[in-house]
């Protein structure tokens, strides 16, 4: 439904008519409104002023920055590249860039309903995920081989975020079905598991995961230290996870489970025919919470030694040339993950208006 | 502003308590391996594992510290700590490129050595006794010593203590400085009024906008902040006095003597090399013409150099010629070459009055 040019205009008068009835309805809350309103206007001009018209952008005008009272953009000019691609050679940030392009195209389209079926997105994670592994790594390809050491930046922190999902949302569903299975051990098992793994703090685990381990384990099963790490951080996610499913299964009336049994189906239809798609539409609200808050979580790998977006962040700034200019440098990183993190906030919204529809 | 909580000084870390045990699991496990793998030959078991690997695994920083551990604008690692690793990998494999620098925290860096993610730490590591003994680190010869220092306002026209007399030094508050500062001007007989705040930002502020004389901190820290945050450096002064001294040196995983004797003498024959002027550029020219016998022993024209660490006689040329000396070292990430600015002082040769010597070579 597109509103009319005179639904707009008929709008905007009534908000008009009502903001001038609360705002400066007395005099008194006329002299409040104008107090409050020519402060905010104040403050909105301090930051325009300070960011956008007195800033200086350029790398090679660094030296005006001394002068200015506004922002000293040149230190993203100059270290936008650390920023997003971390410690990753210079000349072959191509790939950095390529690679990040797959996963973000690969999370948009499995985000659209034509590309919800298990094999579709199975096929598009598997093509996404090879597809930034062999670009990053490179040796494959027969490109100059980069070890995941030398990953980092943005590059790096959306193949820890996407990876931690993936890996654990599935783990997350497994293990509540474990949960609540009529077999006593399995059940057991998945309880004593998921609450260890709550009790823990998530630092803890991470960095036993990249630290603790290889001094226990033999030398073949170490893996890369960046595997270790995602295999814990996505255990942690699970264990969570599995809380949030456990809580949209328990929303559902048993009558269901017992209809479903007197029609004759089997645990798995059960499970995949009539559950499971009432428990993810119960479960979506927490579980777009989940995913944001683990995007965010990502930033605590730099305590491992990890470059992500806000290592390399640290790095750009933590040099003579740019160390007071570390305030646009945060500010840049928030912008980042603001973009990231409202886009995931926008979609869940969508998904819930879209799984309504199923209610009415 | 500097972020000044981030500044972790170098001679303490938080979670080290809590990780002895891990470490001490550790340095077993790694005690029981290299317990085996020590053998008569004169190269260690460190140094022929490096060269079979063909890449040398030193410590990086999650971010950066000034002048030790920092990334320029080509994403490339530089710094006083770095360049020492790339000369050691030079010793070791004839080339400075095939140092990988694996990125570490602080809290992480004791265990990443004990699991051999790294082959040793030199990343702004103070030599202490916990770390020595109980952690079961190995530490080389020092190749910098920070410690407190005195900042003063430039217009004060003082040069060291005796001049703040009846004037007002701030410190922080509940930090060793605090005690070093009562300590060292009572020892010299300087009355002051010293005033402690409770964040090192909230200090900062107070000292530029002239509530307090001078400033006491770690000297490093001082330096840098005066190359970077304050306005007009010149109108600084940081004070000749060294208050304290921490020695700072590279670590190893204990029981391996011979990797212990290469570091070692990685740093001393950058220390050689600068008392005898052998720089990048003229090295050459010294390798043809060597002016005494123990450059000649030095560059490897005569023999023996090599032979005593199990690598090749040229070593010490080739990383001369690849990083420079320590002098060189030292200018380029801290000293006229940086944006820090940082005087030698204490980490001049002995002969220049500073602390640092290197061990007789014979």
């Amino acid at each position: 439904m597109r509103m009319s040019y005179a639904d707009t205009t008929q709008r905007l008068g009534l908000w008009a008519a009502s903001f001038r009835k609360r705002g400066f309805g007395t005099p008194l809350a006329s002299v409040i409104s104008i107090l409050v309103y020519g402060g905010l206007a104040y403050c909105i001009w301090l930051a325009v002023d300070w960011a956008i018209l007195s800033a200086v952008w350029s790398a090679k005008d660094v030296a005006r920055c001394g002068d200015t009272s506004g922002a000293c953009w040149s230190v993203i000019d100059a270290r936008h590249r650390l920023i997003l691609f971390g410690l990753y050679p210079y000349e072959e940030h191509w790939r950095s860039t390529l690679a990040c392009v797959a996963i973000i195209a690969t999370v948009i389209l499995s985000c659209f309903p034509a590309a919800w079926s298990a094999w579709r997105l199975a096929v598009l994670w598997v093509v996404g995920f090879a597809t930034y592994y062999l670009l990053m790594e490179g040796s494959l390809l027969g490109l100059r081989q980069v070890t995941t050491d030398g990953w980092g930046g943005l590059a790096l922190t959306l193949f820890l975020f996407s990876a931690v999902v993936l890996l654990g949302m599935p783990m997350g569903l497994g293990l509540a079905l474990m949960r609540r299975s009529e077999m006593p051990v399995v059940r057991l098992f998945a309880m004593v598991l998921i609450d260890f793994i709550r009790s823990l703090p998530l630092l803890t685990t991470l960095f036993t995961a990249a630290v603790v381990l290889p001094i226990l384990l033999p030398s073949w099963l170490e893996g890369d230290k960046i595997w270790r790490v995602i295999v814990a951080f996505a255990l942690f996610f699970a264990c969570y996870q599995a809380e949030v499913f456990r809580g949209a299964f328990q929303a559902i009336p048993k009558g269901q489970f017992e209809a479903g049994k007197a029609l004759g189906l089997g645990y798995w239809s059960i499970m995949f025919r009539l559950i499971l798609p009432q428990v993810f539409r119960h479960a979506l609200p927490s579980t777009i919470n989940m995913v944001v808050v683990t995007f965010k979580e990502t930033a605590i790998v730099i305590i491992i030694g990890f470059f992500d977006v806000l290592a390399s962040a640290k790095a750009a700034f933590g040099t003579g040339e740019w160390s007071p200019h570390y305030l646009e440098v945060y500010i840049f990183v928030a912008a980042i993950y603001w973009v990231f993190i409202f886009s995931l906030g926008q979609y869940g919204e969508y998904l819930k208006g879209r799984m309504a529809i199923a209610e009415r | 502003m500097l972020h000044v909580n981030t500044y972790v000084p170098i001679y303490r870390t938080n979670k080290e308590g809590i990780m002895k045990s891990l470490i001490a699991i550790g340095a077993t496990v790694a005690a029981l391996t290299t317990l085996s793998a020590t053998t008569a030959s004169a190269q260690s078991a460190t140094v022929t594992q490096i060269m079979e690997r063909g890449t040398m695994l030193c410590s990086g920083h999650n971010g950066s510290y000034f002048g030790f551990v920092e990334v320029n604008d080509k994403n490339e690692w530089k710094g006083l700590d770095i360049d020492l690793c790339r000369a050691l990998t030079t010793a070791i494999l004839g080339d400075p490129e095939k140092a990988q620098i694996v990125p570490l925290s602080w809290a992480q860096r004791f265990p990443a050595l004990q699991s051999g993610d790294v082959d040793v730490i030199i990343k702004a590591t103070g030599w202490t006794m916990g770390r020595d003994t109980e952690l079961g680190l190995q530490f080389s010869l020092p190749y910098f010593f920070g410690g407190t220092q005195i900042m003063a306002h430039g217009d004060l026209g003082i040069t060291d203590a005796t001049g703040l007399e009846g004037g007002t030094v701030c410190v922080e508050a509940g930090t060793t400085i605090e005690r070093i500062v009562a300590n060292y001007l009572q020892t010299i007989g300087v009355t002051t009024n010293n005033i402690s705040y409770e964040s090192a930002a909230e200090l900062r502020s107070a000292y530029l906008a002239n509530r307090c004389d001078a400033f006491a901190a770690w000297g490093p820290f001082l330096a840098v902040l005066r190359a970077t945050e304050i306005d007009n450096p010149d109108a600084h002064v940081i004070l000749n006095d060294q208050l304290s001294s921490e020695p700072i040196a590279a670590a190893m995983r204990q029981g391996d003597d011979g990797f212990v004797d290469m570091v070692n003498w990685t740093i001393a024959s950058l220390l050689i090399a600068e008392e005898e002027g052998i720089t990048s550029a003229n090295v050459d020219e010294m390798v043809a013409n060597p002016p005494n016998p123990r450059v000649a022993r030095l560059l490897g024209v005569e023999p023996g150099m090599g032979e005593r660490l199990g690598i090749r006689d040229t070593w010490a040329r080739e990383m001369i010629a690849a990083v420079g000396n320590f002098g060189e070292i030292y200018d380029r990430n801290l000293g006229e070459g940086s944006p820090y600015k940082l005087e030698r002082g204490l980490n001049n040769l002995w002969s220049h009055g500073g602390v640092l010597y290197a061990p007789i070579l014979d």
